[in-house]
């Protein structure tokens, strides 16, 4: 009799203890289990010892059994409490700057992988000299069909001239062009828009005619004596597949040999005409009737007079009638994406009045003076979210602007000029409102909003959303509406009395 | 809320008060900890979990070698960190009457 009821116990024991074991979380049931049955085998002889086992003893081993699901679910509790841990940070000034901080870093990943955005910031000498404009007929955009004659162009170049030092001269004709790809292969075939420059334009522009550092150089020895043309990158690229080896090779164009010279780097010539190819020192205002594009270099005087981006310029003619004309300056037409992107912050910031208040809310009815130390804090983190937000605003602006590259350089600065100044004036609003939503003892974000009165009936009371720290330290009343003696929003300061509502949940001051 | 086991002021409750007393007197696992203080394994275990996630108190478990030789699974021994000595000696300011509960083992032994 005593034997079957000893198997039943200890199967009952046991049974206890795995049902409690499989509340337990999985990586610690292993050790929980072995120290719990260590545990039962000394109570089992120290209550109900086989051989002499009383009802009392078997109760108290059961009893103690039980107590596993107790420890159990204690356990289950804390690793429960574990995983809420980052749920615990919600709110909190760590969490909001950490989330900025991964967005500054995808963005700037991005930038460093998009190709549109590495062109724009590749160590190319990209930049044009300044002082440059292009000189175009009165009533010309900048884009618009070429409006100087080669005469007009060599009675200013003869002539000496006060407001510029140096002119060239291009004009854009449509070529056949043939080209090997690779040896023994038949050459390919295309029509290319030619840009016939006066020898001094990649001088005047202040960009090297040789790319020796881009494309490897070949040997001079294949047709030295032949005209030399400059590729346009994105020829480089669309016809050649950018082979570095391109240099050198020999094209046969509107009839006649020319040998590739080098590369020209993409967005330095953004002059009109989109040209895929340049031919230097051809004298196209010699050859030719047909307009063309002038560019030309302002001397001090020239600068001086040169207030906005177009001059205004009213010029001699050879048969002694006066032309107007009209100066663009190139530098400001393609402002670089730090010009533009300061230029979108300080609109951003001129709007920004308009589409929420500044004021960060008013704590003047704070009975406790606040501690330098926490004024500190709250501006610190204030400024914190600014300074992150100012770089994710730069580099997504950059990536949206740079993600297609075939929409042309001027599309790209419109979009980014937009997104910058939409991001930094909705990121900046963001910025305030989430400032004046948090503690300004704590700086966790206040929760569980109340609406309180009707703003539509009763325009004197007290109307408006309150809402709590849950670390007990304030209470913030946002009004519906500006009352006479409540415009903005109000902190209320609790005093320790509150402190018994927040028992489980207050959090130390910083 | 997981206490700092660095403050020694850190307010104990009285069941973990008399816990570290137990384990500081000797009792150094969990069925004798109950025997000593009469509480019930539903509490005596759960605590000393959390005093151990406080770093009061620390655990090991005994050599299998030995276990084997007595015939019996082994046991998982506690024993006070320093934190603990140091929140012990404060708890005993706030609870004088531990003192008279549980004897240290120095008086037992005599």
């Amino acid at each position: 009799m005593r034997r079957p009821l000893e198997s039943a116990s200890r199967i009952l024991h046991f049974g206890l203890l795995h049902s409690a074991a499989l509340l337990v979380p999985e990586r610690q049931r292993a050790e929980w289990l072995r120290e719990w049955r260590g545990e039962l085998w000394h109570v089992r002889q120290a209550c109900a010892p086989a051989e002499s086992a009383s009802w009392k003893g078997r109760f108290e081993v059961i009893g103690f059994c039980l107590g596993a699901f107790q420890d159990s679910l204690c356990l289950r509790r804390a690793a429960h409490s574990r995983r809420l841990s980052f749920a615990a940070m919600t709110g909190t000034p760590g969490q909001c700057l950490m989330i900025l901080g991964a967005i500054l870093a995808t963005s700037y990943a991005f930038a460093l992988l998009l190709p549109g955005v590495r062109a724009e910031r590749s160590l190319w000498p990209r930049r044009v000299n300044p002082n440059l404009v292009l000189i175009q007929a009165q009533g010309s955009n900048y884009n618009t069909r070429p409006s100087v004659t080669p005469a007009q162009f060599r009675s200013w170049e003869g002539h000496w001239q006060s407001y510029f030092d140096g002119f060239a001269f291009y004009r854009v004709t449509r070529e056949p062009v043939a080209f090997a790809l690779r040896a023994n292969r038949p050459p390919a075939e295309a029509a290319w828009n030619l840009g016939r420059a006066s020898s001094n334009l990649f001088l005047l522009l202040g960009i090297p005619q040789r790319f020796s550092d881009s494309v490897s150089s070949a040997s001079s020895a294949a047709g030295g004596d032949l005209p030399e043309v400059i590729l346009s990158e994105k020829t480089w690229k669309r016809q050649f597949g950018a082979d570095p080896h391109v240099a050198g090779g020999l094209i046969r164009m509107g009839g006649r040999m020319v040998r590739i010279a080098g590369v020209a780097p993409d967005g330095s010539l953004d002059l009109p005409g989109a040209v895929d190819a340049w031919l230097l020192g051809s004298e196209p205002a010699a050859a030719s009737k047909a307009p063309g594009y002038v560019v030309a270099h302002l001397t001090a005087a020239g600068q001086a007079e040169m207030w906005t981006a177009c001059v205004h310029i009213a010029a001699t003619e050879p048969d002694g009638t006066e032309d107007d004309l009209l100066g663009i300056s190139l530098e400001e037409w393609r402002p670089s994406p730090e010009s533009l992107y300061l230029f979108a912050v300080f609109l951003a910031l001129l709007a920004l009045p308009a589409i929420t208040t500044v004021s960060l809310g008013e704590y003047s009815v704070n009975p406790q003076k606040i501690s330098w130390a926490r004024r500190i804090h709250r501006w610190s983190f204030l400024g914190a979210k600014a300074t992150l937000l100012l770089p994710i605003v730069y580099f997504v602006s950059l990536d949206l602007a740079c993600a297609c590259t075939s929409i042309g350089r001027e599309n790209q600065a419109y979009i980014q000029l937009i997104s910058t100044f939409g991001l930094c004036l909705f990121g900046l609003r963001w910025v305030l409102k989430d400032q004046r939503q948090r503690c300004p003892v704590c700086m966790h974000c206040v929760t569980h909003p109340a609406q309180v009165g009707q703003a539509s009936r009763t325009f004197l009371d007290w109307n408006g959303t309150e809402m709590m720290c849950m670390g007990g330290h304030t209470l913030l009343h946002v009004p519906s509406l500006p009352t006479s003696w409540f415009g903005a929003q109000r902190w209320l300061y609790l005093d320790t009395s509150w402190n018994f509502l927040f028992a489980s949940t207050t959090r130390p001051a910083p | 809320m997981a206490r700092d086991a660095k403050n020694p002021e850190t307010k104990l409750s009285h069941t973990a008060a008399l816990i570290l007393h137990a384990l500081d007197a000797g009792f150094v696992y969990g069925f004798s900890i109950m025997e000593m203080t009469g509480l019930p394994s539903g509490t005596v275990y759960p605590a000393m979990r959390r005093l151990e996630r406080d770093e009061l108190i620390r655990s090991h478990w005994e050599r299998q070698a030995i276990a084997d030789a007595e015939q019996r699974p082994p046991r998982k021994y506690y024993k006070l960190t320093a934190g603990g000595k140091a929140t012990l000696e404060a708890s005993r300011k706030r609870y004088p009457l531990l003192e008279r509960l549980i004897p240290s083992e120095e008086a037992r032994s005599i």
